[in-house]
């Protein structure tokens, strides 16, 4: 295990040396198994990953504010999700989600994503990490579902940090489902987290592409940059009707299809889509990172 | 060295091809097991006629490409207030998709599934409603009082259930205007919704109608028709379609059926005895079309046949609607039409609408001189 990952005060730039896991004490034999939890931990030590959680939770935390000072103009202008806050606090995590999903949960998935290979490159760490037992392929596994925790945790942070402030701003009652049906507050919970599992399934595909970038340089930052351009290119080609033959190819093309959760019946088959479209993006990125990496001269 | 690299770049390349590969195949061969026995056209019409399915649930997509001005710019601003002309058209252009559930014990409800939005049907035992998220409003049609109860209800329901739009209820339209001015034939069979299906395609003799064929997937096993394609003269692509993209035959859960306007949304009622007392604009609307259903003259063979409405009520209609302070109904119209002798005309692949510039209507699948021609009889 980790027994001392590095203090990592800096939150700014990923350039500052030292700042992440320069030196795990001793590398992990078996299964992998503790090099993931290793990765893990400083994944979610880092200053960077917490300031981004912290940010991701500001988001829906300033839409109840914002809702709740200014209750007074309820028109219908914006989403319906945001009219419905001030009767039901638990819509706020709702609403909180949808909003982050064009630009916010990309840009932490490509930083996250960016970092991976090109951060300990950067470091100089990839080196012990390669000479250790470890192997470039468990390397590129670990870093990857490192990323996918990542995707797991940013919004159910989104959707947890706008349920508890909801819950304290407003009050809470039945949902209604965009079918007109209601819901019990129990249920509608399960529904949030749905969406939050929704929303992670559809980042791994952006995720996969990250950790492939990452494996092209030794800039983290480039990787970050490169990553979070994609994801808006793709979302900008998703817009343009003149290319309605490539959106279903498009890893964004089933995003906002999150709100298929909010339907009663459940609209399951948007969510199997989407796993199977995120599932293709996997293979084809991880299959790109893995010959990247594997026949890649490690000079750093 | 160099082979082992290049041994290594293997995966990269193989797996983009197994996955745009497999992403292409998957669809194409879906169907691939179980061709069911030919049949002769007769013997699928006998087939639909058979057909005895009583509920199901499924996925209904429609697509419509009549060739029609983009009018999603002009609709946008008269979505409010339901007013029905406009839903109309927007049905008819671009494509949707709605889970369709059916239980002829029971009921019916339709969701169409917008974008960030829902629109619901819902006819069960306790009337229609329809529900639209995006204006959280619901509005509930209740069932006329009937002595006998439970025959009235089980008459509504079917009713309602006619209305659905379902391949089924449009393969019904078409089949019923069989006759020998038709050419009917079973062209192969096909796969929709992951089931077999005889492709029968009915096809005019007539060669004044823009209809070129229709096509109707009939389910090989219930007889249920599961899509119909209209191609219009000149296009090889269908011009305006609905299939089910799946389907099962289980009965619907009964909650479905049943529905309580959430607390806070618009609840509008209305008894469908009272359109003509009521002061609502739709009321006036739907009583204009009743006035209307019974001066309709219809011209023409089957499927060249030209619907002609009189002078006035709808001229009545359309001039209230323009009188609407946003003006938009009227520009909506100047969009959609172009002027031509003797009116305005609405121009679509597969139907024609003339305007004449006394008020009267003509519509048809016929080309416009037909229906100038018509106009001047």
């Amino acid at each position: 295990m980790s027994d001392s990952p590095v203090s990592d005060s800096t939150l700014s730039a990923s350039t500052a040396p030292g700042e992440t896991a320069s030196v795990r004490a001793r590398p992990p034999r078996g299964l992998g198994l503790a090099l993931l939890a290793s990765e893990l931990a400083i994944l979610f030590r880092r200053t960077r990953t917490i300031a981004m959680l912290a940010a991701l939770a500001a988001v829906p935390i300033l839409i109840a504010v914002a809702v709740r000072v200014s209750s007074s103009g309820s028109s219908g202008r914006g989403p319906a999700f945001i009219d419905q806050i001030t009767q039901n606090g638990l819509f706020v995590g709702v609403a909180g989600l949808i909003l982050c999903i064009p630009l916010f949960l990309p840009l932490t998935v490509g930083v996250a994503a960016g970092d991976t290979i090109a951060g300990e490159a950067s470091h100089g760490t990839l080196r012990y990490l390669l000479v250790a037992p470890a192997g470039r392929v468990r390397l590129l596994i670990v870093k990857f579902l490192g990323t996918v925790a990542f995707c797991i945790a940013a919004p159910l942070v989104v959707v947890l940090a706008g349920t508890v402030i909801g819950a304290i701003l407003f009050p809470l009652g039945n949902v209604t489902l965009l079918s007109g049906d209601t819901v019990s507050i129990s249920e509608s919970l399960g529904r949030a987290l749905l969406m939050s599992a929704y929303v992670s399934v559809s980042l791994i595909g952006l995720s996969a592409i990250g950790l492939f970038i990452s494996t092209l340089t030794d800039t983290p930052v480039g990787a970050m940059a490169a990553t979070i351009v994609i994801s808006v290119a793709a979302q900008v080609v998703g817009s343009l009707d003149q290319l309605a033959w490539l959106h279903p190819w498009l890893f964004s093309y089933h995003w906002l299809g999150v709100v298929d959760m909010l339907r009663q019946p459940i609209l399951w088959s948007s969510f199997g889509d989407n796993a199977i479209l995120q599932l293709g993006y996997v293979i084809v990125f991880g299959a790109l990172a893995y010959s990247r990496f594997v026949t890649k001269s490690i000079l750093s | 060295m160099a082979d082992r690299s290049l041994r290594r770049w293997l995966p990269a390349i193989v797996a983009p091809i197994v996955v745009i590969g497999g992403a292409l195949a998957v669809p194409l061969t879906a169907g691939a097991a179980g061709v069911p026995p030919e049949k002769s056209a007769q013997e699928v019409l006998e087939l639909v006629g058979s057909n005895e399915v009583t509920a199901l649930s499924g996925t209904v997509v429609q697509t419509s490409e009549l060739g029609l001005p983009d009018l999603s710019g002009a609709l946008s601003g008269t979505g409010t207030g339901g007013d029905s002309a406009s839903s109309a058209l927007e049905l008819l252009t671009g494509s949707h998709t709605a889970r369709v559930y059916l239980d002829e014990a029971q009921g019916a409800r339709v969701q169409i599934l917008d974008s960030m939005a829902e629109r619901d049907i819902i006819a069960g035992p306790d009337g229609v409603w329809f529900y639209d998220s995006s204006e959280d409003t619901a509005t509930h049609l209740a069932l006329p009082d009937d002595p006998t109860g439970s025959a009235g209800t089980d008459g509504s329901q079917s009713d309602a259930t006619d209305t659905v739009p379902t391949p089924a209820a449009l393969a019904e339209h078409f089949l019923d205007a069989i006759e020998p001015s038709t050419a009917v034939s079973v062209d192969n069979t096909s796969v929709v919704a992951g089931r077999s299906a005889y492709d029968l395609v009915l096809t005019p003799d007539s060669a004044d109608t823009l209809i070129a064929a229709v096509t109707i997937a009939v389910d090989s096993e219930t007889g249920l028709p599961l899509s119909v394609a209209v191609t219009a003269k000149g296009q090889s692509a269908a011009a305006f379609s609905v299939a089910f993209s799946d389907i099962s035959f289980d009965t619907p859960d009964a909650s479905l059926f049943s529905f309580t306007p959430p607390a806070g949304a618009t609840v509008d009622e209305q008894l469908p005895h009272a359109y003509s007392l009521s002061t609502s604009a739709n009321g006036e609307h739907d009583s204009h079309l009743g006035d209307l259903a019974k001066n309709v003259t219809v011209t023409g063979d089957a499927w060249a046949s030209i619907v002609e409405l009189p002078v006035g009520d709808l001229a009545a209609g359309a001039s209230e609607e323009s009188a609407d302070p946003s003006g938009s109904a009227s520009s909506l119209l100047d969009a959609a039409t172009e002027k031509v002798d003797g009116g305005r005309v609405l121009s679509t692949s597969l139907l024609n609408v003339l305007l004449t510039d006394d008020g009267r209507i003509l519509a048809g699948s016929v080309p416009v001189a037909l229906l100038q021609a018509a106009a001047a009889d």
